[in-house]
């Protein structure tokens, strides 16, 4: 299980190997980093990328959803997450590499639940570090 | 494996009673039901039980230190790959959701495997989805002289001491060669692939695979990865279909529970606007 303190962010963050599992994820700029906090609309448990969607707080409406794309469910099932993890209206930090062509959409990094401080990151070579 | 001879030989005293007319009577071969001798005899080879997850950081590495003698036009082709994908429009080789093929099924895939050990047959069981299923016969038969193509091709293999040998031929044209998810040529025909499948520690497996594709190779291309095990639960493979990102969960005119399409971008992420349609553009 990651669940990481506050303070581990920066060392999270210095992952950089990417979380696919189905397509490379050089449409994020991984170069750039971005938090957003916002609401949970959707957490989509789904191969072969779980995704999820995200109102971005100060906005309504369509336009302020950012989707959000994550690992699949089996490699974040081994690094401590399941389908439950995140629900709707869940209020959450998300860190992510944003789209390089500036919509709103990003390679997930780290999420925070802001209610119970709990966060959870979703590098692939975690994997291998849970022994 | 003993159970392998036994195979092979009924399998050849088959083929020499049945009409020589067909170059391949497949009909006239059949496998014998095992023997508990053969079941027994599992326990005596290396065990490969649990659930293996690439080594992503040697993945990565290999690609840097030790990619495949492309030809020259060929590289021309890889370089503009490479580019495309440091410009942020990587080429999504297996956004179609196709397998992988053999070798990027081993090579390249950032999901686990399994490995099923049974009387005359090893099979390798992909997360991805269901079509990620490698069959390697370990019967003692031939390979075949002309097997129907497929992206797995066909495999062969058998047990030096504690390490298991495969050759696979008869790979699908249009199946990758693969070193990322971005960068890969189709092998063009005549591509095969040696393996041998061994433990280095109790946990820790290494694949070593020589790739032959003439039509774009200019030598052998020779390669290790690194898979790491484990027992945990919740390391178990789980049934994982590709496609499923290509739909939305809706409601039929029936009520029932039913897929739709979904809208994605050119990459295949999810786009929010069929997802959230009853939400307005802006408010």
């Amino acid at each position: 299980m990651k669940r990481l303190a506050l303070g581990l962010f920066a060392a999270a963050a210095c992952l950089t190997l990417p979380a696919s599992a189905h397509h490379s994820f050089a449409m994020f700029d991984s170069s750039q980093t971005r938090t957003i906090t916002g609401t949970v609309v959707q957490f989509r448990w789904s191969n072969p990328h779980v995704a999820l969607f995200v109102q971005e707080e100060g906005t309504s409406g369509r336009s302020g959803v950012w989707a959000i794309e994550l690992t699949s469910p089996g490699n974040l099932r081994r690094l401590g997450w399941s389908r439950t993890t995140l629900k709707p209206d869940d209020r959450i930090a998300v860190q992510m590499n944003p789209m390089r062509d500036g919509r709103r959409g990003g390679g997930f990094r780290q999420v925070t639940l802001l209610e119970s401080g709990e966060s959870y990151t979703a590098s692939l070579i975690d994997i291998e570090r849970n022994n | 494996m003993n159970g392998g001879s036994r195979h092979f030989i009924a399998a050849a005293a088959l083929i020499a009673l049945a009409a020589p007319a067909a170059a391949q009577d497949w009909d006239a071969i059949s496998m014998p039901q095992p023997s508990a001798e053969e079941w027994a005899a599992i326990a005596e080879l290396p065990d490969l039980s649990g659930t293996w997850s690439p080594d992503i950081r040697d993945q990565f590495a290999q690609m840097e230190t030790n990619p495949p003698p492309w030809l020259l036009h060929i590289q021309e082709q890889v370089d503009y790959l490479y580019a495309e994908e440091a410009a942020g429009r990587p080429k999504g080789l297996f956004i179609d959701c196709l397998p992988h093929g053999s070798p990027s099924l081993m090579a390249v895939t950032h999901n686990a495997i399994e490995f099923l050990v049974t009387p005359g047959r090893v099979t390798v069981l992909g997360e991805s989805d269901g079509n990620r299923i490698r069959r390697i016969w370990t019967d003692g038969r031939d390979m075949p002289d002309d097997p129907d193509p497929s992206f797995d091709g066909y495999s062969v293999g058998h047990w030096d001491g504690d390490t298991l040998v495969i050759e696979t031929t008869a790979i699908l044209p249009q199946v990758y060669l693969a070193i990322s998810e971005a960068v890969g040529i189709p092998n063009n025909g005549g591509m095969t692939v040696s393996e041998r499948i061994h433990l280095l520690e109790p946990d820790l497996m290494a694949v070593d695979m020589v790739v032959n594709a003439p039509e774009i190779l200019a030598g052998p291309w020779e390669t290790r990865r690194l898979f790491h095990r484990r027992r945990q639960r919740s390391h178990e493979i789980e049934q994982g279909v590709c496609r499923r990102g290509d739909f939305i969960e809706v409601e039929d005119e029936w009520g029932n529970a039913a897929w739709a399409p979904a809208t994605q971008d050119g990459m295949g992420n999810l786009l929010p606007d069929d997802l959230f349609d009853d939400l307005p553009e802006d408010e």
